[in-house]
């Protein structure tokens, strides 16, 4: 589904991304872990045509990035770390907005979407005075509206009560399987909850990729987050 | 042009959902107009430039600065929310973009002609002297346009290169540079060298010309004429819309696929 070949991206001096090679399949959550700055968001940029890349090669649904992006754009979305949605827009109409922009004539998909996601309640209440789980909810269900074969979900728990984090969890659960998500995180417990699969970011590289039993197995860890921690500080040893 | 159209709906809805719009270029140039009025009449007509006829042209450029204020206040809060970043993994295009943004500034602007003319209509009643005719009001209206059109453009531009704090403060210098170097509210051909300078920017040659159609007179009593100041004064006009147009085109397309 998707192939990323030596891929880097430089800002100027810094090197964002180096050399990162990774294949995602089809119908997978795959989580992308990594503390502050390692590059998730930055990889997601680049995947979604939102920022340049340096050098490398990058394919999605056989579709190349450097060659097709106005295709590939018709195939993913993006629910971004900022909520990103139109505050004086009600619900509804910031739903109905990407529905057009995406030409989704369907009202029973958006409405769909409305009961996944229990929107229902404030469907008629501006963006703006929504709770942060609410506006994050609005968030990935306009994510949705396109009907993406792939889905961003960068860091969509970020700033949550446990409760709404936890609520947001069995909704992005119920996804599973339905399309490919690429989830950014530096939550250890969101990861190993929901992700199939799991690539630890640091400085830039990818450290290592697998699912969860397998990452703890390589480092002979007992918990993940021993695994994650022991990975990052090997990086960050060698650095220095 | 679905998409394109589907998100001028949407800044509709945005901007006039906003108390800013109705204070600033509903409410206020309308108070500019009647307070120079009010001015004039006080002081016994005795200031022609705040005689209806030379206030009008002075008073829409001024409103139309306001227009550049509302657009850069929404672009720049639509880069700074991630709004428009999340629209630019979408297929719409640069034109989509720039077309939603531009017809509800041009919108804004029409209600702002309309309200001004009522108000002077009103006014121009109130007072018992004639206002001006039909043919002088479509005419002021279209020869205005593209000083219209060169402040939405100014204000999309803004709001693309500065985030939602400096954009406003960039607004306000130039919505200054509307008033003082346009004449509305001085005697600039009493100014020698500074009415030379202000003939090279097209906010004086605008209002200048606007005062040619509505025969208003200029602070020595004379009449405004389409004279050479009138004629060179297309100049700058075209010159500065084609600019901002091109401008705000390219800072756009460059701000879709950015390194930040």
């Amino acid at each position: 589904m998707i192939k990323i070949e030596q891929l880097s991206k430089n800002y100027r001096s810094k090197k964002a991304l180096h050399n990162l090679s990774l294949t995602i399949e089809q119908g997978e959550l795959f989580g992308l872990l990594g503390v502050n700055g390692a590059g998730k968001t930055t990889l997601i940029k680049i995947l979604c045509g939102l920022t340049k890349k340096t050098s490398g090669t990058i394919t999605i649904d056989n579709l190349n990035l450097d060659q097709d992006m106005d295709k590939i754009k018709e195939i993913v979305d993006i629910s971004p770390q900022e909520t990103a949605i139109a505050n004086n827009l009600t619900v509804q109409e910031n739903l109905e907005f990407f529905a057009n922009i995406y030409q989704n004539n369907n009202p029973q998909s958006v409405q769909g979407i409305v009961d996944i996601f229990h929107l229902d309640e404030v469907l008629n209440q501006r963006a703006k005075t929504l709770s942060g789980g609410y506006k994050r909810r609005l968030s990935i269900a306009i994510a949705l509206i396109s009907k993406p074969k792939i889905l961003f979900l960068d860091e969509p728990t970020l700033g949550l009560d446990v409760f709404a984090r936890r609520d947001l969890w069995g909704i992005i659960k119920k996804l599973k399987g339905k399309m490919t998500i690429i989830l950014t995180s530096h939550y250890l417990e969101e990861i190993e909850s929901l992700c199939d699969r799991v690539a630890i970011l640091s400085q830039g590289e990818i450290l290592q990729t697998g699912t969860i039993e397998e990452i703890k197995t390589m480092t002979g860890a007992q918990s993940f987050e021993e695994a994650f921690v022991q990975l990052v500080e090997r990086k960050n040893a060698q650095s220095v | 042009m679905h998409r394109a159209f589907n998100f001028f709906k949407r800044n509709l809805k945005e901007i006039f959902r906003d108390p800013v719009i109705y204070i600033f270029c509903l409410g206020f140039p309308l108070v500019m107009l009647i307070l120079f009025y009010a001015l004039n009449k006080f002081t016994n007509g005795n200031t022609l430039i705040f005689e209806l006829q030379a206030l009008l042209p002075g008073v829409m450029l001024f409103s139309y600065s306001f227009v550049m204020l509302t657009l850069g206040l929404i672009v720049s809060k639509d880069r700074q929310t991630f709004f428009l970043k999340r629209l630019y993994s979408s297929p719409m295009k640069v034109s989509d973009f720039i077309f939603g943004y531009v017809l509800v500034g041009v919108l804004i602007g029409i209600l702002q002609i309309v309200l001004c003319f009522v108000a002077g209509l009103i006014l121009s009643i109130s007072a018992g002297v004639q206002f001006l005719s039909v043919g002088e009001i479509l005419l002021l209206t279209l020869w205005q346009m593209p000083m219209l059109i060169m402040n939405v453009f100014l204000g999309v531009l803004f709001g693309t290169l500065f985030n939602d704090k400096t954009a406003p403060g960039i607004c306000s210098v130039f919505i200054s540079f509307a008033g003082i170097l346009g004449g509305c509210w001085m005697p600039i051909e009493s100014m020698g060298a500074f009415e030379t300078f202000c003939r090279c920017l097209p906010f004086y040659p605008s209002v200048y010309i606007g005062r040619v159609i509505t025969n208003a007179q200029n602070s020595f009593g004379v009449s405004y004429a389409f004279d050479n100041v009138a004629l060179l004064g297309i100049v700058p006009i075209a010159l500065f819309m084609g600019l901002s147009i091109l401008l705000t085109v390219v800072a756009f397309k460059k701000n879709i696929v950015s390194d930040h």
